[in-house]
């Protein structure tokens, strides 16, 4: 392999707005290794989305990308494409053939008027250069690589159930046989039951016809099981890149720490959980240095003068793990003063004496 | 369908509910069923047969994946809709709900919080009319007495200080806070009883705990009976005493939290657990090349792969269509809730197989 199949470097991206920009993107790097399956995980609106959009030159105004580069070096093309300085007829032939997306809501992707084969099969007619039968006996063979019976190939999408639906959309994302797959919260709106289905069968496809993944999420819980390597996203910049493995065990900035202890669980001990007061900043108007620092419980004054650039955590015994915490290390005591379990320790505000029943 | 009266077979009633040691029963239901008309003779049986106590200051959780009636289960105690069977009784007297008067006064009383902040608020109006209206319907408080009312609501979910909130329109809040929003508009009622279906699943992962905490502390403060309606399981160990599974209409698994979600004995709750995501369950079923361990669900009866697509089952029990365990009589006569112990409930017919642990257990423990 000459290098990472999806290379992103200081990659920003916004949003032109009357009352000015905002920085829904700022000076991302990330890269992508074939067969790897990369979460990106962050809040609503932190810019994950804009940033794989953005990487794949899929937004129109008023985004804009302000900076940086784009690299896929993929195996059937001559050699590496900066995708932002494509024209439109090699942004054509990128999209889908080589980087394809399965978009969150199915219900709202897929279109309502078409049944299923007919999805698909405009999938592959305005990628691929087939016969109409060999563009059928694909579909045939995409439905049973998801395991969704044939007799469902004339199935409009509102017969199924979200699951199938989520299931059609997998289908036509490999329809074209692409390097990469680009995931946007596929599961979040289905059950645990049918989310833990779908996602085995993506590991084993992806397995089976060795493309890589970017997933991405809001919840890290997922990605630990799921990922290779996790990039931890916030207010439109990376705080923490590391394997699922290190993000777990050693997660060094205080955001990670924050997340881990977000989500109860359901086997071993009961633990505390904290959870993350406040709310993700405004974008329009981000303060200087840090902008997790108004959340952060390690905090100090000279968080407002960091550059936010990714160092690793440990430079001798694991390179590839980088956070953009300057100050705090895996082994980093909690700060004190923190709240126990919400559930047993919260500050009492003030009270009206009438509605203290 | 089997139970063509809609009432279903007895539902443990021998076993008691751990949310009891709390406080005094608020709300009960029993044996209450909705059916939806379909057309064309076609009956829905959304919910069938679901018995269950709400007690002064505990929280009862019901689980269960969309589809599965919880939600029905809120709208019928809530009075939005009238169940085709069984009876719903407050404070111990059966919920009454002709005419607008009875039901204004059953809504005074019993209050439900959307899952979504977004649709839930009306986007027209700010928060000050959300909160000002409530309390003028339910408390008869006027003028500046209604004013300190709704500030001291914004104080009770922590928005504050109030006058930055009062004029805000919804599309100007998070979801958070919009959520916030939703919380005191229920409270503004001065309810005995808030059900809240899926209050969190909107938000974002990091802020859930927090408007969790919220939860609990409101009823912690004004002693609510509290039914939590969610699809998270792993929530609901943390967040509720009791916790009721649901599946296919009907209650499928009943008992303590923590009892419930450690040593599940039900195979549908059985398979819930071993779904939900964790990233403690070492040796994780996902990431099969990479994984350090074989297996990881731990004991439980249903570690296959389900058929995707498949529902509950028409006859018999619910869950026999997708279930490893199911035989002849699972297809064929629906299981009522069968004393596990004291405090345990499930239906299910072969639970020597799907839990023998727990069922030798009780036996033994003389309960």
């Amino acid at each position: 392999m000459t290098g990472p199949v999806l290379d992103i470097k200081d990659f920003s991206v916004v949003y032109r707005t009357p009352g000015g920009d905002v920085r829904a993107v700022t000076g991302v790097d990330l890269q992508m290794n074939a067969g790897e399956v990369v979460g990106l995980v962050g809040e609503s609106g932190s810019g994950k989305s804009t940033l794989a959009y953005g990487a794949c030159r899929l937004l129109r105004a008023p985004a804009l990308i302000t900076g940086g580069g784009v690299t896929y070096r993929g195996r059937r093309t001559a050699g590496p494409m900066d995708i932002l300085r494509l024209g439109p007829a090699e942004l054509q032939r990128l999209r889908w053939r080589e980087i394809a997306i399965v978009f969150q809501s199915a219900m709202n992707a897929l279109n309502p008027v078409l049944n299923v084969r007919d999805q698909i099969l405009d999938v592959i007619h305005a990628h691929l250069r087939i016969s109409r039968d060999e563009a059928r006996d694909k579909v045939g063979s995409l439905l049973d690589l998801v395991g969704i019976p044939r007799a469902r190939l004339r199935g409009y999408p509102h017969e199924l159930s979200g699951g199938m639906r989520q299931r059609v959309m997998i289908a036509m994302a490999l329809a074209t046989d692409p390097e990469i797959v680009i995931m946007d919260e596929p599961t979040t709106a289905l059950d645990v039951v049918v989310q833990r289905d779908i996602l085995a069968q993506i590991v084993e496809l992806k397995e089976r016809l060795g493309f890589s993944i970017l997933f991405i999420t809001h919840d890290l819980s997922l990605l630990l099981e799921l990922a290779d390597r996790i990039a931890v996203m916030y207010a439109g910049q990376l705080l923490e890149v590391g394997t699922a493995h290190q993000l777990q065990h050693t997660p060094a900035h205080p955001y990670t720490r924050g997340l881990l202890n977000s989500f109860p669980s359901l086997r071993g001990a009961r633990r505390d959980l904290v959870g993350i007061p406040g709310s993700p900043p405004d974008l329009h108007d981000l303060p200087p240095g840090c902008p997790f620092l108004p959340r952060c419980g390690y905090g100090t004054p000279a968080c407002t003068d960091i550059d936010m650039s990714l160092a690793p955590v440990a430079p001798a015994s694991a390179p590839g793990h980088v956070t953009a915490c300057p100050f705090v290390r895996p082994d980093t005591p909690a700060p004190p003063g923190r709240p126990d379990r919400p559930a047993e320790a919260s500050p009492e505000p003030a009270t009206s004496p009438e509605l203290t029943s | 369908m089997t139970s063509a009266d809609g009432t279903g077979p007895a539902r443990g009633e021998d076993v008691t509910s751990v949310a009891a040691e709390r406080g005094p029963l608020t709300m009960a239901a029993v044996a209450l069923g909705k059916d939806f008309r379909l057309g064309r003779g076609q009956v829905l049986h959304a919910v069938r047969g679901v018995s269950l106590g709400l007690y002064r200051g505990a929280v009862v959780a019901l689980v269960g994946e969309s589809g599965s009636g919880k939600s029905t289960v809120a709208r019928l105690l809530a009075g939005q809709e009238r169940p085709t069977a069984g009876s719903i009784r407050l404070d111990g007297a059966p919920v009454e709900l002709s005419g607008r008067r009875a039901f204004r006064r059953h809504k005074s009383k019993v209050q439900l919080v959307f899952q979504d902040p977004f649709s839930s608020l009306n986007p027209v109006h700010t928060v000050r009319y959300h909160l000002d209206r409530p309390v003028r319907l339910h408390q008869g408080k006027r003028g500046d007495e209604a004013a300190r009312e709704v500030a001291a609501l914004l104080a009770q979910v922590r928005l504050t200080p109030a006058g930055n909130f009062l004029g805000k329109f919804p599309h100007e809040l998070s979801g958070g806070q919009r959520q916030r929003v939703s919380f005191a508009r229920a409270l503004a009622a001065r309810p005995s009883v808030l059900l809240a279906d899926e209050p969190v699943s909107m938000l974002d992962v990091s802020i859930r705990l927090e408007m969790l905490g919220l939860l609990d502390d409101l009823r912690r403060r004004f002693q609510l009976a509290m039914l939590y309606i969610t699809h998270d399981i792993a929530s609901a160990r943390y967040f509720a005493d009791e916790v009721l599974v649901m599946y296919g209409g009907e209650i499928v698994e009943r008992g303590p939290a923590e009892e419930l979600t450690q040593r599940p004995a039900h195979p549908y709750t059985q398979l819930l657990v071993a779904s939900a995501p964790d990233p403690d369950n070492l040796g994780s079923t996902l990431r099969g090349g990479t994984a350090t361990g074989g297996t990881a669900t731990g004991g439980t009866a249903t570690g296959a792969r389900q058929p995707a697509g498949t529902g509950p089952a028409a006859t018999g029990c619910p869950f026999s269509a997708r279930c490893p365990l199911a035989e002849d009589r699972c297809r064929t006569d629906d299981p009522p809730l069968l004393r596990v112990s004291a405090v345990r409930a499930a239906a299910c017919w072969r639970l020597d197989v799907a839990a023998p642990g727990i069922l030798a257990q009780s036996q033994g423990g003389g309960t």
